[in-house]
Formats: structure tokens, sequence, C-alpha cells
């Protein structure tokens, strides 16, 4: 119910309002002049369709005295609301191009088409963009409405289409004959073409919001621009320096496209550089990330490239100190380590070398050896398991001869062996452990790599008996009496283990020489064919003793050596040891003649064998002396195999005086299979060829110890398996071989445990 | 059938000749020297190569042999009175029988 109070204070109000659109004109003239300018205004910012081509006139004349008539009646804010709601009424008209433009792109594709509604909206935003005049208030509020419109319209796909129009900017930018949708339709007008093709979308972006709405977006098409590249360059390239041509790459490619997004109000260089430089920053680390990924995904035959690969590690290093990537370094190198290395196919010798590239490389990426120590550990524990790792690595020390891939490398000086130190602190240079050291990580580890290889175990004693025992080897096989490499052996040894630990060794040597001497003397008395290394007992690694004795002329030899041994030197007597060395013969039959170089036990048997033509094993083994029987198989098994002698049904050894007729036969070919094809094709089939590589996986089998097969040397694209090398053959390839040996019958496996079948 | 022994490489170990050798200890660590432990073969304390270097001392009346050095050294100080280090008769070198015994 309306009071009196009421109705006074509507009056009031009118009243108000009328004096306001009067604007104190005289009578109502006032009145009439707002109503005018009203109407002028409001049609001259109503939203038109683009589709309407009837030019509309407006006198700005009138248009500004309108606004300004709005203006003075405090009326802006009821234009701006009249002129967004006409805008709704037409935001339908956009809709529709919207949804037809995004239809095409969804059905090609193609971001052209993205470019297209990019400068459809641009065209909308012109046409009914309120003049400046109005005031930013009013301007940014018709921007925020038509934004809002846009966004809430455009369909998910707007993302990635948008995605790949920014994208192909990369290569927009620098093209010379950019295709013609990316100039919008102002290309139609004569215009010179832009400096750079790519700049009309990038106005049209800013234009409509897309910047900021996609701000993330944008970044991430740069990240993943940097990735595509690092990838396509870097990858499996380790000869060569990357990183330096990477930035420079993003300093000729990149950084002039990323001006446009991130740098566009930047109206002087110093201005553009500093509004560049925390987004450049994130950039340049996501390029060391990328490479340094790579890398590390790489590692492991990065390091079996090494030192073809030296670039890429250094890169590496340099990666690693911009971006901390090292503790994935190390697990992936464990783990690659683990898979590749550290499993039973592998050779200690190649894990060995692995393990000694492995220094070498992380030493380079890491100097101080934090990562070495936590990749090193495991491979470490490894190798101390392995029976045969000291053999390995004494036998690199003192060089195999077979070969120049010796673990330790000849430019490196020789040293003495380091010991693990405790850490001094009253050493000025003392430094403090790296930050991701462990409890367990020392500084002062030995540096080079004998020192390095020796401290796997806890004393060096075990070295120094390995090595005691294959010089001994070595020295014992020597029968030309040039030991003059054993000598240098020694000499580079005695620097590494010290003087002490090789003094055995030296005794071993002036037993080569003494040895040398005396034969000369000796066979300046009595020419014989006996020509003995003697030795220091106590001063050699322990022999393999057996006791027999040699017979017939054997031992008439032995006997007139020794005693001129003692002519010459009377306080001393020879004990010969007789299983050991060499001899060579010569075995005249009645219709051939046979040379062999055979051990001495073989010699024996077929000295007796000159006294009666057919033997047992038994009486032979009675008639030398306390030899096992295997050993005396084995040496007749040489006569066997070189015709001389025969085994007979009744396990008697027989002498052939006249080569055998049947020849030996039965052990050089094999029985013919029964069914064998007339008409074989010039070409094996697929499954012959098997067959055949399968003979030659056996050979390998055969010639290595055939319970520990050495799966490096399983290469199906070698003729000489040994000449494969890597660590390519995988515990699987092992595995499906194994099984297709066991098809052929050649192998048999129980428990997981594979046997030969030994028919 | 006839063996020709073209060339052979043998390898022989040198023992002391103490005239007391026993020849099934072929094998075996041998006699050691009473005064370092060491066997004869071996060498005394103060050397690094055993043989002609470090020889055996003569054979003492009392049937005992050591390493010269250590004997020399042991007769060379004031508490040994000349006498043998194992049995503290005087000592005196035997005469070597040896050489005749086995020619
Ligand atoms: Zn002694
Ligand atoms: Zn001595
Ligand atoms: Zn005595």
């Amino acid at each position: 119910m309306a009071t009196t109070a009421l109705t006074a204070q509507i009056v009031l109000k009118w009243q108000n309002s009328f004096a306001r659109l009067n604007r104190g004109q005289p009578g109502i003239s006032g009145l009439l002049s707002f109503s005018e300018a009203w109407s002028i205004a409001t049609a001259f910012l109503r939203p038109r369709d683009l589709a309407d081509t009837t030019p509309s006139e407006h006198n700005m004349q009138d248009v500004r005295a309108s606004f300004d008539i709005l203006s003075r009646s405090k009326m802006l804010p009821m234009l701006l609301e009249n002129f967004l709601e006409d805008m709704r009424k037409q935001l339908y008209l956009i809709t529709r191009d919207i949804n037809t433009m995004m239809s095409q792109y969804e059905n090609t594709g193609d971001p052209q088409y993205i470019a297209s509604l990019v400068y459809r909206l641009v065209e909308w935003f012109q046409a009914w963009s309120p003049i400046p005049e109005l005031g930013y208030t009013v301007i940014s509020a018709y921007k925020l409405a038509f934004q809002t419109h846009v966004f809430s319209v455009l369909p998910p796909s707007f993302s990635s289409g948008f995605k790949d129009l920014i994208a192909s900017t990369f290569t927009l930018s620098y093209s010379t004959s950019p295709p013609s949708w990316t100039m919008g339709p102002s290309s139609s007008e004569v215009k010179t073409p832009p400096v750079r093709p790519d700049i009309p979308l990038w106005t049209a972006y800013d234009t409509l919001g897309l910047l900021d709405r996609y701000e993330s977006l944008i970044s991430s098409v740069c990240y993943e621009h940097i990735e595509a590249h690092v990838l396509e360059t870097c990858t499996g390239k380790w000869g060569e320096p990357m990183l330096a041509p990477l930035r420079e790459w993003m300093a000729d490619k990149v950084v002039p496209w990323m001006i446009m997004p991130y740098a566009r109000g930047a109206r002087t260089a110093a201005e553009a550089q500093s509004m560049l430089q925390s987004v450049g920053s994130r950039f340049d680390f996501h390029v060391c990330k990328t490479l340094s990924d790579l890398r590390t995904r790489e590692i492991f035959d990065i390091i079996i490239d090494y030192p073809d690969s030296l670039s890429a590690l250094q890169d590496l290093k340099e990666c690693l100190q911009r971006v901390d990537q090292r503790t994935q370094l190390v697990a992936t190198l464990r783990k690659a380590n683990k898979r590749r290395l550290l499993h039973p196919g592998a050779d200690t010798k190649d894990i060995l070398t692995q393990y000694v590239s492995i220094i070498r490389c992380l030493r380079i990426v890491d100097p101080p050896g934090v990562l070495l120590f936590k990749v090193a550990d495991p491979i470490r524990r490894y190798l101390r398991e392995r029976a045969d790792t000291i053999r390995c690595i004494v036998a690199s020390l003192v060089g195999d001869g077979e070969s120049g891939d010796s673990l330790v490398d000849e430019n490196e000086p020789i040293q003495p062996l380091q010991q693990m130190q405790v850490e001094d602190y009253t050493d000025p240079n003392w430094e403090p452990e790296p930050i991701d050291a462990g409890p367990d990580f020392r500084t002062n580890r030995p540096s080079d790599v004998i020192s390095t290889l020796v401290s796997i175990y806890d004393s060096k004693d075990l070295f120094v008996k390995e090595l005691q025992v294959l010089l001994a080897q070595r020295l014992l096989a020597i029968t030309d009496g040039n030991y003059e490499r054993e000598r240098r052996n020694i000499e580079i040894l005695k620097i590494r283990f010290g003087e002490a630990a090789l003094q055995v060794c030296e005794v071993m040597l002036r037993d080569m020489t003494d040895s040398k001497r005396i034969d000369q003397h000796v066979q300046s008395h009595e020419s014989l064919v006996l020509h003995p290394t003697i030795i220091s007992r106590h001063f050699w690694p322990p022999l393999q003793t057996s006791k027999f004795i040699m017979p017939g002329q054997f031992k008439q030899i032995q006997d007139n050596y020794a005693k001129e041994f003692t002519a010459f030197k009377p306080d001393k007597r020879l004990h010969w040891l007789p299983h050991l060395g060499t001899i060579s013969l010569e075995i005249t039959l009645q219709d051939r003649t046979v040379s062999a170089e055979v051990p001495p036990l073989a010699a024996a048997f077929i000295e007796l064998f000159s006294e009666k033509d057919t033997w047992t094993v038994d009486e032979l083994v009675n008639k030398i002396g306390s030899i096992d029987r295997s050993s005396a198989l084995k040496a007749l098994a040489t006569w066997v195999d070189l015709g001389v002698l025969k085994e007979d049904d009744n396990s008697q050894y027989k002498l052939l005086e006249t080569a055998d007729a049947s020849g030996s036969g039965s052990r050089t070919a094999a029985p013919r299979p029964a069914n064998i094809m007339e008409d074989a094709p010039a070409v094996l089939t697929v499954q012959q060829q098997q067959a055949e590589q399968m003979k030659v996986y056996w050979k390998v089998l055969h010639r290595g110890n055939a319970h520990k097969p050495r799966v490096t040397e399983f290469g199906p694209d070698t003729d000489d398996a040994e000449d494969c090398s890597g660590y390519d053959r995988t515990i699987e390839q092992l595995g499906a071989f194994m099984e297709a040996a066991r098809r052929e019958g050649l192998v048999t496996v129980k428990d997981g445990v594979w046997k030969l079948n030994r028919q | 059938m006839k063996v020709v022994i073209k060339n052979w490489h043998a390898i022989a170990q040198w023992r002391w000749d103490t005239g007391s050798n026993d020849p099934d200890d072929a094998d075996g660590e041998g006699d050691v020297c009473g005064i370092c432990r060491v066997p004869y073969e071996g060498c005394c304390p103060s050397c690094k190569m055993p043989g002609d270097d470090c020889p055996l001392s003569a054979l003492g009346e009392c049937s005992h042999v050591f390493h010269m050095h250590c004997l020399l050294q042991w007769i060379g100080t004031a508490a040994s009175k000349q006498q043998c280090p194992m049995d503290r008769r005087q000592w005196v070198t035997a005469e070597r029988k040896v050489d005749s015994t086995r020619s």
C-alpha cells in the first residue's frame, strides 16, 4: 500500500530523472535531444551481421555529438547495457560460423581452417567493436563479453587444432612462400606481405585474447618442438658435440619465434631481451633436460662406443650441471648393466672391459666419482663372485699376447697401486664430499684403472699369487730361451705391486737364465736332445705332481744329463718332473714316418710300444709308474688320433706298423645318412641354413666350456663365432639356441641345467 | 718301429746334495735349516736368491747342515762358543763323502 511518503519519494525521483535528461534545457528540448541522441548511438552500436553488405551510413559527427549528450546525461552505463543486450541477440551469428568452420577442421584435420576461424572471429570482433571514444570501461566490457561467448562455444577439438596451428608457425616464421591462408582475409587487399608470414596470425590471436588463454599450450608446443629437434638431430650421434649446436639452433630459430608470443609489446631490443629472459631460460633448461634424458637412455651403448663417444659424454656432463638427472643416470645404467652385462652368459673379460670403460666414461661425466661409485658397486660385487676374475685381470696386466684389447691403456703411466686412504682434513686441498655421495663413498678412491680393479678384492695377495702362476706357466712353456717379454712384464709389475711381491718372480727369471747357461755347458760336453728348465722349488707355484719313470732311451738321456749337471754343480742334483714339458718325436714305421710334438707321458707310452706292439692300459700304467687312468687314456688317444695306435675290442692298444686300411675312418668321416638326396638343390633351404648355423654354434660350445657357453660368441651373422663382440646376444637368444640344440638331441635339460648329450 | 727324439724340453728341480737326501721325499718340502727354519733350497733371511748365492754350509761332524750364511752369522756371535746350534757340540766340518760314494 502506497503511503504518502512513498508517493512523495517517487515524485522526487521522477523530477530528478527529468532534470538530468533535460540537462537544464528550456522546456523539454533537452529531453527531445536526448531521445534523438539515444537512437543515433544505439543504431550506430547495434551489432550487424557480416553477411549484411548494405553499407551503413553514419554521420560520425552526429554520432560523436550523441555520445556526448548521453555521457553528460550519465546514460553511458545504460547505453552499454543496451549494446550488450543487442549483442547477445546477435551472438548466434558467431556461433554459426564457429560451428561451420570447426566441422570443416574436424573433417579434414587441417589447421588452416582454424586459421580461417581465427580471422573470421577477428572480423566479427572488429565489426562490433564500439569506438574508442566510449572509453576503456566500455571497450573492456565488450571484449570480455565477446571472449566469454567465443570461449564458451569453441568445442574441445579447438585446442588441438590451435596447437597444430601454433606448431606450424615454427616453419612459417621463416617461410619464403607461405600459403595464402596465413595472411587472413585482408590478403585479398593490395598489401605488402609482412616481413614474417606468421605475424598476422599472432596479431589475430592477440586480438582475441587467445595468447593469454592458451599460454601453457603455446609453451608446450615449444617444448615439443625442442624435444623433436633434439631427438632428430642427436639420437645415436655421439661423435661430435651436440649441445653447442643445439643452443645455436635455439638462438637462430627458436628465439626469433618466441618474440611473437612472449615479447610482442616490446619497443626496443633491450626490452624484448628482458621479456624473453625467463622464458628463454626455461627453454634452455628444456634443451638440456631433453638431451640429458636421451643420453641417459643411450648411456650403456655410449660407454661401449668409448672413446669414440667422448663428445656425447662431455655434453652429458654439461647438461647434468644444469639439470639434476644424476639419480636417473645411475638408475638407468645400473639397470642396463644388470640386464646386459652381469649375467652368466657374459664373459668375465667382457665384463671387465665394460667396467673399465664405465670407469673412464663416468670420470668424464662426474670427476669427483660419486656416479662411478654408485654404478660400480654392483659390478664389483658381481666380479668378486666370479672365479676367473683375478685371472682375467692378471692376464690383461701381463698382456695375454692374443690381442691389443688389454684393459690397461698403454698411454697410462705405470704407477704403484694406490690404496684407499683415510681422509686427511689437514690437507689444504681437502674438499667436502659431493652432496649426493652416500655414506660409503670415499673421496680418495684409487684413480688409475689397475688400482681400481685390484681394489675389487680386499688384498692384493691373490693377484700376486695369480701372477706367479701365470708367469710360471708362461716361463715353463718357453722352449726357445727367449723370455724377454716376461722380463719386461715383471719390471712393470714390480712398479705396480712392489719389489717384494715380485721377488719370487725374480727367482723364476734367474732360474731361466741359469738353465740356459747350464744347458750350454752340458751341451758342450755331451750333445743331448734334452734341454731342461731347472727351477728352484719353493719359488715356483705348486706344480702338478705325478710319479712315473720315463722308459728306455728317455731314462738314459735323463741320467746322462743329470750326470753332466752334477759334474758342473757338484753340490746339486737334478730332480725330474717327468710329466712336464714337451717332446718332439719322429716315429719311423714300416710304411711311413710320423712327426709329433707330445707330452712326456705320450712319448713314454710310444717308447714302450717299441718293446712289443700290443699293450693293455693296465700293463702300460704298471710299467710306467703311478699314473691315473684318464691321463693314460688321453695320452693314448694322441697316438690313436695320429693313426699310430689302434684300440681293439679288448681295450688293447695295438701299434699300426702299416697304416690301417680303413684309415682312421671312424673318426674323421661321420657315417653317411641312409637317405642322402641324389640331387641336392643348389641353394640351401632356410631349414638347412639353420642346421648349418647350428653346427657353427655347436663347435663354439664344444670349443669353450660346454657347461658355461659364452653367450657373446653366438652370432648368427659371422662365420667365426669368435669374431662376435659386444653384448647383443641376449640370454633369450641363448635360450632359443639351447632349445634348438635340445630338439636336435645334442643336449638335455633337467631342472634348468643343460647337459651335453654325450653318446 | 723306431722312436727318434728330435728335441726334449723338460722341467727339473735342483736339490742340494746333503748326502742324506731321502729319494722318497722327492716331492716333499725337504729339510729345513735348523737356524732360520727355511728349507735348504729356499734362501736364508739375508738373501733374496736361492742356490749358488746362498749355499749350504759344509756338513758338520755332528751331521748337521745349515745355510752357510746362517751358520757364519751364528758362529760369529760370542754366545755361540763355536758350537753347533742344534746339539751344542763343537762345530767341526766333516769330510765330504758324497762324491766318493757317487762316482
Ligand atoms: Zn738358514
Ligand atoms: Zn744367504
Ligand atoms: Zn750339530
